[in-house]
């Protein structure tokens, strides 16, 4: 869930921000990947390599070591083969020996050379002549070669051994302990004893028997020449940041008593002890050691091997060592330039994630505010197009959009507007209809009295009638009131004749329509009245257009409708007259018009507006019902009736039928 | 001849209606009676038998038709008038297929009754008379005509001929005046379409037997009314009509055999 919401959160920051943190993300995922790998195969090669060169440059020490552990022998046993120095031993000539030894010692720096006889005592010893009588059979090279056996080896030699060889190399390997941390345990505080590279060779007599021994050595404590000369040879003196490269030690036991090593002073670090560990493996296990170790001052990838005594045991050590800073700065230096480049391709990413993502956004940004800007109405705002890729497309296809948006726009506008105007005939359409239809209501209303009333009316007037007429029979013409009874008669039988014709008004039957020929029912009816002798004086114009379309009529009724209207044209002209009939389609095609048109005596305007009332009329005779019957129909057909009239000239009378 | 007084009886719902149609056709050879409602009326048959009823079409409790098959069935030689207002000229049209003799739209004069009176005994004399003279006319078949009245038969072009019944001539006296519609006059099933006036100085109407528009008139007849008798049915005809409702109005006619 917690994962959902953080993936999320990812998700909603800015186009940028994503791209960044992404790229980023792979960039640190690939820097660490590229880290741990390098570690390990640094790991793997170059300390490995470092180490087997630690091994090899070991192997050297050792030679150099060897070879001059062999030397001290060769001259020793040289020197022992010496007749003179036989026969000096044979005669016991000390001048002879010394002055036949000693510049042997001097010359090959051996810290000793010591001559014994058959028995091992020692006769004379070149650097401290004044001790001579000590049986040295005990030692085990000078047993050795009182079996006629040379050997050459390193040895433990104890201080009064050394102080019988000459005092001053007691001094040198006196060597108090420097505490050193890791080192082991170690009840001693200082090391009194001295590690010699010795070499014992027999002399022979006449007979081939042993007549005594020859040996000598070299203190190895704080002797420094094989460490430095393993040093050159391995290491060639170089050096890194200023410091030797190259460590050599001869440890005597764990002691530092011959090193390069240097301490913080610069000093040759003696006196310190190796680690715990070193220890632990080299002098008491006797095995080999490799590994990084820190030699006083600094890390070093070493070497450790024992050094063993002539009966085997382990009584020091070997050490070489590698500065390990070097392969350190060198890993640091790689990876740093691993990191480097990183973050060098890093900047380089991010700078260039920024530009191009501008390129994304700035038009995305545009585009929002362009939405805005539209939102709010103006559409005639454009993104602007940099590039032609995919953003420059979407820009484009944008703009595109708005500008069909405006178009749109502006059409619907436009269409607003043909809609309000068409709203404003249709409301005014409407208007008339409901004027239409309020005058209908009149009508029906009526109609629906009349049957009632007529009925009700018919009785009395029936009465009154009948007892009028009575009255009337037995009235004299003389009788003033004989006046009165025919006044009293007539205006009844007028209310009959209303009442009738109110009845045959709200008698009407519903259409019943099919599609007529209106030219062919305005020629019949046209051609009965030709008949009539009130039409004798009139003139009749006809102007039908004959392609007018079939319309849905009631003939019989719209026939009425004609009759009413050319009979009331006529009555409009009882001097004669023209009245002209016109039929036409009108200027929208949705009407069918009949113009009646007559030069009669005209309708006052007051007039007008009544002229389709009930009863309305201005004749001396007829009911006045006339038009109102012949608006019904009208409406019935979805038609509408039009007046025109001018007092004098004359009236138009246009119908108007749907078609 | 023994003239023993005609039995009238008058029927209408209102007591004025009845008062006035009495006193309008009183006489001395009529005995009039007078009842207000049809059941009443149907009674009075009962305990006498009439020469002539005269009621009312529209009444409460039985209607004026029921009333005329009622009486008919009672009293078959009876003459039966109907009384009627406009807006029911249909059903009086339909009475009369049912046997009425005639009917009478209110409001009427006297004179109007009277005639209508004196027509309904003429024919029943001549019924009593009974054979048919041999200058009675027979009516030709294939006309549509209205018991007594008018006659119509179709023509061509959608028009017919209007005329009057034989049986009808009978019911007036001489011919002194026909008036006839004008041509483009609108005619009205059951309204008046013409009137004949007698030498007794009575006027009789015609009712149309269909609706429609009158588009000529037999100019003849107005010089010679002798035309009439001689045939009715042919050079007799009163107008020609282009009828609107034909099919509607025939049901309320009969068909000539």
């Amino acid at each position: 869930m917690a994962f959902k919401t953080v993936v999320r959160s990812f998700l909603n920051l800015s186009l940028r921000f994503k791209l960044i943190l992404g790229f980023l993300a792979v960039i640190v995922f690939g820097g660490l990947l590229s880290l741990f790998l390098g570690t390990r195969l640094e790991h793997r090669t170059i300390f490995s390599l470092a180490q087997a060169k630690v091994r090899h440059d070991l192997a050297s020490a050792w030679t150099v070591y060897n070879e001059r552990l062999n030397n001290i022998r060769d001259i020793v046993r040289l020197n022992s083969s010496r007749e003179t120095i036989q026969k000096a031993l044979l005669r016991g000539d000390k001048a002879v020996l010394q002055k036949n030894l000693d510049y042997v010692r001097k010359d090959f720096n051996f810290d000793i050379l010591t001559l014994t006889d058959a028995q091992g005592k020692v006769v004379f010893r070149t650097r401290n002549p004044e001790l001579f009588g000590d049986d040295q059979s005990r030692d085990p090279l000078v047993k050795r070669a009182l079996q006629k056996q040379i050997s050459t080896a390193t040895e433990i030699v104890a201080r009064n051994e050394l102080l019988k060889e000459g005092a001053n190399l007691a001094d040198r390997s006196y060597l108090k302990f420097i505490p050193t941390p890791k080192a082991a345990a170690r009840p001693e505080e200082h090391e009194e004893n001295g590690m010699m590279l010795k070499a014992a060779s027999p002399l022979y007599n006449e007979r081939g028997a042993v007549s005594g021994v020859l040996y000598g050595g070299i203190l190895l404590n704080q002797n420094y020449d094989i460490v430095d000369r393993v040093k050159d040879i391995v290491f060639k003196g170089e050096k890194y940041k200023g410091k030797e490269i190259g460590t050599v030690t001869i440890f005597q036991n764990d002691l530092r008593i011959s090193t390069n090593v240097m301490d913080e002073r610069g000093n040759r670090a003696i006196g310190t002890r190796v680690s715990e560990e070193v220890n632990q493996a080299v002098l008491r296990e006797g095995k080999p050691w490799i590994g990084r170790a820190f030699v006083v001052t600094h890390w070093y990838i070493t070497a450790y091997e024992p050094i063993k005594n002539i009966e085997g045991r382990t009584i020091g050590m070997l050490y070489v060592g590698m500065l390990e800073r070097p392969y350190i700065d060198l890993r640091n230096s790689v990876m740093l330039t691993f990191a480097g480049i990183a973050a060098l391709c890093t900047l380089f990413l991010l700078i260039m994630l920024y530009f191009i993502t501008s390129t994304i956004i700035k038009p995305l940004r545009g585009m929002v505010v362009a939405t805005n800007k539209i939102a709010r109405g103006d559409l005639s705002h454009r993104v602007e197009i940099d590039f032609r890729d995919e953003i420059g497309q979407l820009a484009h296809s944008f703009n595109r959009m708005t500008e069909d948006l405006k178009r749109a726009n502006e059409n619907l506008i436009q269409w607003g507007k043909t809609l309000e105007k068409r709203v404003e005939e249709r409301t005014k359409e409407v208007r008339d209809m409901q004027d239409f239809l309020i005058q209908s209501e009149k009508l029906a209303s009526l109609g629906k009295m009349a049957a009632g009333i007529a009925h009700e009316i018919n009785n009395p007037l029936t009465s009154i009638l009948i007892n009028t007429h009575l009255m009337l029979e037995k009235c004299e013409k003389k009788d003033p009131s004989y006046e009165n009874l025919t006044l009293i008669a007539d205006e009844t039988s007028r209310c009959a004749q209303i009442v009738k014709g109110l009845l045959e008004f709200s008698r009407q039957t519903p259409p019943q329509k099919a599609k007529t020929d209106i030219n062919e029912l305005v020629d019949r009816t046209t051609q009965l009245l030709e008949n009539q002798a009130s039409f004798q004086n009139i003139k009749i114009v006809k102007n039908l257009d004959r392609t007018l379309p079939l319309i849905e009529l009631d003939k019989n009724k719209i026939q009425q409708v004609f009759w009413n209207l050319m009979l009331n044209a006529c009555d409009a002209m009882p001097t004669g007259g023209t009245l002209s009939i016109f039929s036409r389609l009108d200027d929208d095609r949705k009407y069918v018009d009949i113009v009646f048109i007559d030069t009669g005596v005209g309708i006052p305007r007051e007039n007008i507006l009544k002229l389709f009332d009930p009863f309305f009329t201005t004749k001396s005779s007829g009911t006045g019902l006339g038009l109102a019957v012949s608006y019904g129909i009208i409406q019935q057909h979805d038609g509408h009736i039009d007046v025109k009239s001018e007092v004098g000239q004359g009236s138009v009378f246009t119908l108007k039928f749907p078609v | 001849m023994n003239k023993t007084k005609r039995k009238i009886l008058v029927v209408d719902d209102e007591i004025t209606v009845c008062k006035s149609i009495r006193q309008a056709i009183l006489s001395d050879e009529y005995e009039i009676d007078t009842s207000l409602s049809g059941e009443e009326a149907l009674k009075k048959e009962d305990e006498k038998k009439y020469d002539l009823i005269i009621t009312d079409l529209m009444m409460p409790g039985i209607s004026g038709l029921d009333l005329l098959k009622n009486l008919k069935d009672k009293n078959a030689a009876a003459k039966v008038i109907m009384v009627t207002g406009y807006p029911t000229i249909k059903t009086a049209v339909q009475s009369v297929k049912m046997g009425a003799f005639d009917y009478l739209p209110k409001p009427f004069t006297p004179a109007e009754l009277r005639s209508l009176v004196a027509r309904a005994f003429k024919a029943a004399e001549s019924e009593v008379k009974g054979e048919r003279g041999i200058e009675d006319v027979k009516m030709p078949a294939g006309l549509y005509y209205m018991l007594g009245h008018a006659w119509i038969k179709k023509g061509a072009g959608g028009l017919a001929s209007v005329g009057i019944v034989y049986d009808f001539l009978k019911t007036v006296g001489i011919v002194t005046q026909i008036e006839l519609p004008k041509v483009s006059d609108k005619v009205t099933q059951g309204e008046v379409c013409g009137k004949i006036t007698d030498a007794e100085k009575l006027s009789h109407r015609i009712w149309s037997p269909v609706t429609g528009r009158v588009v000529e008139i037999n100019a003849k007849l107005k010089d010679d009314y002798s035309l009439l008798r001689k045939n009715p049915y042919a050079e007799g005809w009163l107008f020609k009509i282009e009828p609107t409702n034909l099919d509607e109005d025939l049901k309320g006619l009969v068909l000539s055999k």
